[in-house]
């Protein structure tokens, strides 16, 4: 393929300066509004957050970033003192902006593997479905249909709990929960893609169903597909905690997780606020910077919003 | 298409969807293999030997059947109404008896939540749209905003926080945090038994049918930080459409039209723009009733809630299959039923729909 980019196929695919313009301009829109960029630094702080408690977490002041320190003389959470525990500590013992600092990472990783990987299956299998059509469309949405008759968090529990009730099974479970939502999505994107003269002068120049499918229909879908993704992460960061929340992980009650660290304040909720109003502000922040660049994104990468 | 023949045709369609939940349940509740399924049957201080339980059990249940036929068999069974057991913590018995007992409570608390969030979140999208970049419409984007933003139980937590003993003012010590209704008041009443009242098991209206209001006016009180929950949590998504879809109509030519002949701007809004402005907003109503769904669970978690919400995350603490299976079945049937009242209404307000 790559030898013959300047001869026919120069047509059919953007050239790299003008798809570099293109993201520049995305950029430059997406900076420029205040919300969005708002977004992008509350992401890139978290990333930042995430990187950073795993490759040297002493930076943060983390102790232990893969496991919380307990200290078991002293179980019950005492309130925040500045700078020994900043937002003070929680059952047993625990210190929990380190906690915290260490859950955003477990929580970004996860949400983040599971939203890619429902993005990835229901890409494909929508847009099979919508490119090929006849029966495999009828079978891969009527079986795609099957997956959207339970409402997800309902559904996500009954997975998860066939499934074994650890971390692991829950971003499974989430992950089986969420494809069919993105197969539905790239098969309407797919639908309009199809019917472009791009895809008719590769079927004509010989491409099988399949090259066409990976090479034309899915890189022409991937856009729209990643405004959802960033749009989906900051619901997903919320599901995958509230998951937590109600016990699935409670095998191991010393992981660094939000959902896991509000449940094990629960009960002290009402005498120590703190224990649990802490882990769920690092939700609702990462959603909020999540939701206002999704929405972002979503602006600057359609050109009729573009003045 | 006439109306009729578009609703004959959009139920037929709900048999492979209710023939996919069926086969959804069968996988979740076969998936543990028939040591977890035959589990709640066995008697370990009956005189027969547990290992001739196992083979009866086995046998009584075509456990050793290919699972093609498994499912057939289970299939026959699940339609003739024997759901299988739940053993919780809360409830041990029958699945059918269970949801019995539990759904009216998550009925209430979803249809009040569902009927304030028409009741606010309808007529506020639509001055939020007519009002654009006002004030009024700068907070209601700011709280549609944050409700999708926020996670529900956490929003739960802090309002118990809030309305508990002098945590941010004695004032607030007024509404009660957890549960159903207050232990006091209820002990000793003969129709109220371990969490459940009787007859209909919907304690607001239970406690009208024996006359005793002052336990009416406890339930209420408890229904309020858990509805508000909810309705904040289905809200968001509401008004949001809501008012995207009313300015997408006031932008129309027929509106141009209704404002050039000069007619006021009250009739234009009322008679022209909001029905249909309301048509993406029943389509939303489907992903709603979702959210609501899910958001039930997590509500009746953090608050104590007696009802489907709270017995599955008790029967997913107990390891227990058939509380599982059952709020499933019983999650997926009120989903496939109300996207079905969506369709209809949808198909009544759009007649292009039918077509």
């Amino acid at each position: 393929m790559d030898a013959k980019q300047d001869t026919p196929e120069k047509g059919v695919r953007t050239p790299v300066s003008t798809r570099l313009q293109e993201y520049k301009l995305t950029f430059k829109i997406l900076v420029e509004s205040p919300s969005s960029a708002v977004g992008l630094l509350i992401v890139l702080i978290y990333s930042a957050i995430a990187v950073i408690d795993f490759t040297y977490p002493s930076l943060l002041g983390v102790q232990d970033a893969f496991s919380m320190v307990p200290d078991y003389s002293n179980p019950v959470p005492s309130a925040p003192v500045w700078p020994i525990h900043p937002f003070g500590t929680t059952f047993p013992g625990v210190d929990l902006y380190q906690a915290v600092m260490s859950a955003i990472r477990v929580d970004l990783w996860y949400s983040l593997l599971i939203v890619l990987a429902g993005a990835a299956i229901g890409t494909v299998v929508g847009v099979l479905a919508a490119y090929v059509g006849g029966y495999l469309d009828e079978a891969l949405m009527r079986f795609t249909d099957i997956f959207l008759s339970v409402p997800y968090l309902p559904f996500a529990i009954a997975v998860a709990f066939v499934l074994g009730r650890a971390l692991d099974d829950v971003s499974i479970a989430l992950a089986i929960v969420w494809w069919p939502l993105y197969a539905r999505y790239a098969y309407g994107q797919a639908l309009s893609v199809k019917e472009n003269a791009y895809i008719e002068a590769a079927k004509a120049s010989g491409v099988g169903t399949l090259g066409i499918v990976f090479q034309h229909v899915i890189p022409n879908v991937l856009t729209p597909i990643f405004v959802q993704i960033s749009l989906d992460l900051g619901t997903v960061v919320q599901v995958f905690a509230a998951l937590t929340f109600i016990g699935f992980a409670s095998a191991n009650p010393l992981l660094p997780e939000l959902g896991t660290l509000i449940s094990n304040g629960f009960q002290y909720a009402v005498a120590a606020p703190w224990v649990v109003f802490f882990p769920g502000l690092a939700i609702l922040i990462f959603a909020i910077g999540m939701n206002l660049l999704g929405d972002g994104l979503r602006d600057a990468l359609d050109p009729r919003g573009r003045t | 298409m006439k109306l009729r023949y578009y609703i004959a045709r959009r139920v037929l369609l709900l048999i492979p969807t209710l023939l996919g939940l069926t086969l959804i349940v069968f996988i979740i509740s076969h998936v543990g293999g028939s040591a977890r399924l035959i589990g709640a049957y066995i008697n370990i201080h009956s005189s027969v030997p547990v290992v001739v339980q196992e083979q009866q059990l086995m046998a009584r249940f075509h456990l050793k059947d290919p699972l093609v036929v498994q499912y057939f068999y289970w299939l026959a069974a699940f339609i003739q109404g024997n759901w299988g057991y739940t053993q919780t913590s809360i409830y041990s018995g029958t699945v059918l008896q269970a949801i019995n007992l539990f759904f009216p409570n998550t009925l209430v608390l979803s249809v009040l939540a569902s009927v304030l969030t028409g009741i606010i979140g309808i007529p506020l999208g639509v001055w939020s749209a007519v009002r654009k970049d006002s004030v009024l419409d700068q907070a209601t984007r700011a709280i549609s905003f944050a409700g999708y933003s926020i996670p529900l139980y956490w929003l739960g937590l802090i309002l118990i926080i809030t309305f508990s003993t002098s945590n941010v003012c004695s004032c607030l010590n007024i509404l009660p945090i957890s549960g159903t209704v207050t232990v006091n008041l209820i002990s000793g009443v003969d129709w109220y038994i371990s969490g459940i009242s009787y007859p209909t098991h919907v304690l607001l209206i239970d406690s009208l049918i024996h006359g005793r209001l002052d336990i009416f006016g406890d339930a209420v009180l408890h229904l309020i930080l858990p509805v508000v929950t909810l309705t904040y949590g289905t809200m968001a998504s509401v008004l949001r459409v809501m008012r995207s879809s009313m300015q997408d109509t006031l932008n129309q030519d027929y509106v141009r039209t209704a404002r050039a002949k000069g007619l006021e701007e009250k009739t234009v809004i009322n008679v022209h723009v909001r029905r249909n402005a309301l048509i993406p907003v029943c389509t939303l109503l489907g992903y709603t009733i979702a959210s609501l769904l899910g958001g039930v669970v997590l509500v009746e978690a953090v608050f104590d809630y007696l009802g489907i919400g709270y017995w599955t995350t008790q029967a997913m603490l107990n390891g227990d299959v058939g509380g599982i299976m059952g709020a499933t079945v019983i999650f997926g049937l009120a989903f496939i039923f109300a996207n079905l009242a969506v369709d209809v209404t949808y198909g009544f307000l759009d007649p292009r729909i039918r077509h």
